[in-house]
């Protein structure tokens, strides 16, 4: 039998870096003051998965990072990261991860060579294992022959891999990456998707930050924090499962804000959001092709394109949930 | 503890890149502070020089006139002339010809010879009471350094011994500067003020631009611990310290004349602490200010206010109000530059300069567990 207060205890693995899963988190929380940032999160990231790690911004997500990678201390509960704790063994957490933020994290007034090196110190690389990783992480982020570049002279994309080079240059199994495609182009966006499925595929654990929904469905497994609460966890598949029987409609509109103010005040709209230029609302079970929402449009003025119905999304899954939570995505 | 070495030196040689790769950041860290000791050596110089002076000579002996050549060949004085009464010096005030006036009372020969006190009176200018003030204290000094001289060569003409000749007391006695070079009094705790300016300025915005950048988030989720971090931040700033103090010196021995007459080993280990301790205020900052702005200010009030009215440097400590007297044993600089003023121009050695070695080593030890401390809060 197990008490409650031994619940770290309790999820922790006989066996560091063996076999369990890479990150188990029971009962979770963060409080500064008031405010609860984290609230009893619990999740398990298995070896090797891409685990997705969505919400808006403010919603707990870069806390829940910074606890499990031992920077700040949870004011309850705790978790293993790669079988070392995160409350007592915070060091042995830091030495077998790597962390990348949005911000990309480089000296801008260093060469590419010298950030390299300044990482492979920080992480204590032999002078070979230097050499290896240099060359791999050069060939990784295209820049071979612009060693000696001043970083703050690259362009965003080959930043970006430069970062996720110095953030793995020690080789770790697990990856944390907060937000780490945020500012930049569609582009450089896929490419670095790319190198993390390449990642994944080494058997490396990924476990991502994103706001960009059309990034979430790249991962294995998703959890979806909201106001410090998960609430909802699984396969992109399964997080969409809910609504698959329901109506979702995509409507081309003008003036897409207020006919969407418009049409949330109808019994028959359960909820609504923008994506994009166009509107998209749920209508929820009714099964209602077009549910007069065309004439109710036209009524009040809007020039109105095609309404099709849609298969849904996981932002549509996203807006449902938060839906059903009371708050507005 | 390999590791941590090796991680201590990543981020010290990492700095000492930041540092190079800026050349404004050499120029404010090399070429500035000697800047500094130029200007604020010359400007706060508070030598009298060259005073405008005109004596009145009313007893016209031998004796008085011998007196009187010796302050024509002073430095301080510049005698413009003399004149023949009182209303002489008056118009010689009015017309700013002269600041100073020096008279011989009749009677002066006579009463020297007579083994009595011989009465000479230094007219001062009131109307620019700063030079004013000072000339006067210059003046009651080298007439007694100089009223000696000519009494000894005044005696000595008549074949008589100096002891029994009478003489005026000497009431103010300059041992350590004995020429009363305000330089000499000024530059050691300059010295010391500049360093602290640039220590305390630089490390102060250090972590605020990690902070700024999103560096410092990438390096606390790196096996780097605090405490690593805030000592490779400061070698090669406490390694620019002491190449700073060194020019800083060459020049003021080598410029100014400044005398090196005591312990060099107490002055550099002095020096050492002094450096940690203004490079942990300037982390204390780093930590506390929320932006690169507010970081910048707060080290400029730290450093020059205290630097100038706080450590001794311009003003005697004794004189200032009690209060701040109190708030000065909260600044290093204080300590810093009693070891140096001790070593350049008294001498001192180990033994006297001991308890202030040891204020600094425990401000030094004290200071970098604050600075150490703010910061791991700050993150939590």
């Amino acid at each position: 039998m197990q008490l409650p207060w031994t619940k770290t205890q309790q999820t922790r693995p006989n066996t560091s870096g063996g076999d369990g899963d890479a990150i188990v988190v029971s009962g979770l929380r963060k409080t500064f003051g008031d405010f609860v940032a984290v609230d009893n999160v619990d999740f398990r990231v298995k070896r090797g998965e891409i685990f997705g790690f969505l919400g808006p911004n403010g919603s707990g997500k870069t806390t829940t990072i910074r606890m499990l990678c031992g920077v700040i201390a949870p004011t309850s509960g705790g978790g293993t990261v790669m079988g070392y704790d995160v409350v007592n063994e915070p060091e042995r957490v830091r030495e077998n991860i790597g962390y990348m933020s949005q911000k990309f994290s480089l000296f801008q007034d260093l060469t590419v060579d010298e950030n390299l090196r300044f990482y492979s110190g920080i992480y204590g690389l032999t002078p070979e294992k230097y050499a290896e990783r240099r060359a791999y992480i050069l060939r990784m982020a295209d820049l071979e022959g612009r060693e000696d570049e001043l970083t703050g002279n690259l362009s965003v994309g080959w930043k970006q891999r430069l970062a996720l080079g110095c953030a793995t240059i020690h080789e770790p199994k697990l990856i944390f990456l907060d937000e780490p495609t945020s500012g930049v182009d569609p582009t450089a966006r896929r490419q670095f998707w790319e190198l993390l499925n390449d990642l994944a595929n080494e058997g490396v654990t990924l476990f991502v930050t994103t706001h960009y929904m059309d990034e979430a469905t790249h991962c294995n497994r998703l959890a979806f924090i909201y106001r410090g609460t998960i609430i909802a966890e699984g396969t992109p598949q399964e997080v969409k499962a809910d609504l698959t029987a329901d109506t979702i409609l995509q409507i081309a509109v003008d003036r897409g804000e207020e006919a969407l103010a418009a049409l949330e005040e109808l019994d028959s709209v359960d909820e609504g959001y923008m994506q994009g230029s166009l509107v998209h609302v749920n209508l929820g079970r009714r099964g209602a092709e077009d549910a007069g929402l065309r004439e109710f449009l036209v009524d009040r003025g809007f020039e109105v394109g095609a309404i099709d119905r849609v298969e849904p999304t996981l932002e549509d899954a996203f807006v449902h949930l938060v839906t059903q939570q009371g708050g507005r995505a | 503890m390999r590791a941590a070495a090796k991680r201590v030196m990543a981020i010290a040689r990492k700095e000492f890149i930041h540092i190079t790769r800026d050349w404004r950041m050499i120029v404010a860290v090399l070429v500035l502070p000697l800047l500094q000791l130029l200007l604020f050596a010359y400007a706060i110089s508070f030598d009298v020089r060259n005073v405008p002076s005109v004596t009145l000579d009313l007893d016209k002996t031998a004796a008085s006139r011998s007196y009187l050549d010796s302050y024509a060949t002073s430095t301080f004085f510049a005698v413009q002339g003399s004149v023949s009464d009182f209303a002489g010096i008056d118009t010689a005030f009015d017309r700013s010809e002269a600041r100073v006036a020096i008279v011989v009372q009749r009677g002066f020969g006579d009463a020297l010879a007579a083994g009595g006190t011989g009465a000479v009176s230094v007219l001062v200018d009131g109307s620019e009471p700063n030079s004013a003030q000072l000339g006067q204290t210059y003046a009651v000094a080298l007439n007694q350094s100089l009223g000696r001289r000519a009494l000894a060569s005044w005696a000595e003409a008549r074949g008589l011994g100096t002891v029994r000749v009478g003489s005026i007391e000497p009431r103010i006695q300059a041992w350590y500067n004995p020429e009363r070079r305000s330089a000499d009094f000024l530059i050691p705790g300059l010295m010391i003020v500049i360093i602290m300016i640039v220590t305390i300025q630089q490390t102060a915005v250090t972590l605020v631009k990690e902070r700024e950048n999103g560096t410092l988030e990438q390096l606390l989720e790196s096996p780097l611990t605090h405490s690593e971090l805030i000592v490779g931040k400061i070698l090669p700033w406490a390694l620019l310290g002491v190449v700073d103090t060194v020019l800083i010196t060459g020049v003021s021995m080598g410029v100014f004349g400044i005398p090196l007459r005591g312990d060099v080993s107490a002055l550099a280990v002095g020096i050492g602490l002094f450096i940690v301790c203004a490079l942990s205020l300037g982390l204390v900052i780093s930590a506390v200010a929320p932006s690169l702005e507010s970081a910048n200010i707060a080290a400029l009030l730290l450093s020059f206010l205290p630097g100038f009215m706080l450590s001794g440097m311009a003003f005697p400590l004794a004189s200032i109000p009690v209060a701040l007297q109190v708030v000065s044993y909260l600044f290093p600089a204080r300590y810093m530059v009693e070891i140096a003023r001790g070593v350049f121009l008294r001498g001192a050695s180990w033994g006297v300069l001991g308890p202030q070695v040891l204020a600094l080593a425990a401000y030094a030890f004290v200071a970098l567990g604050i600075a150490t401390l703010l910061n791991r809060r700050r993150r939590a």
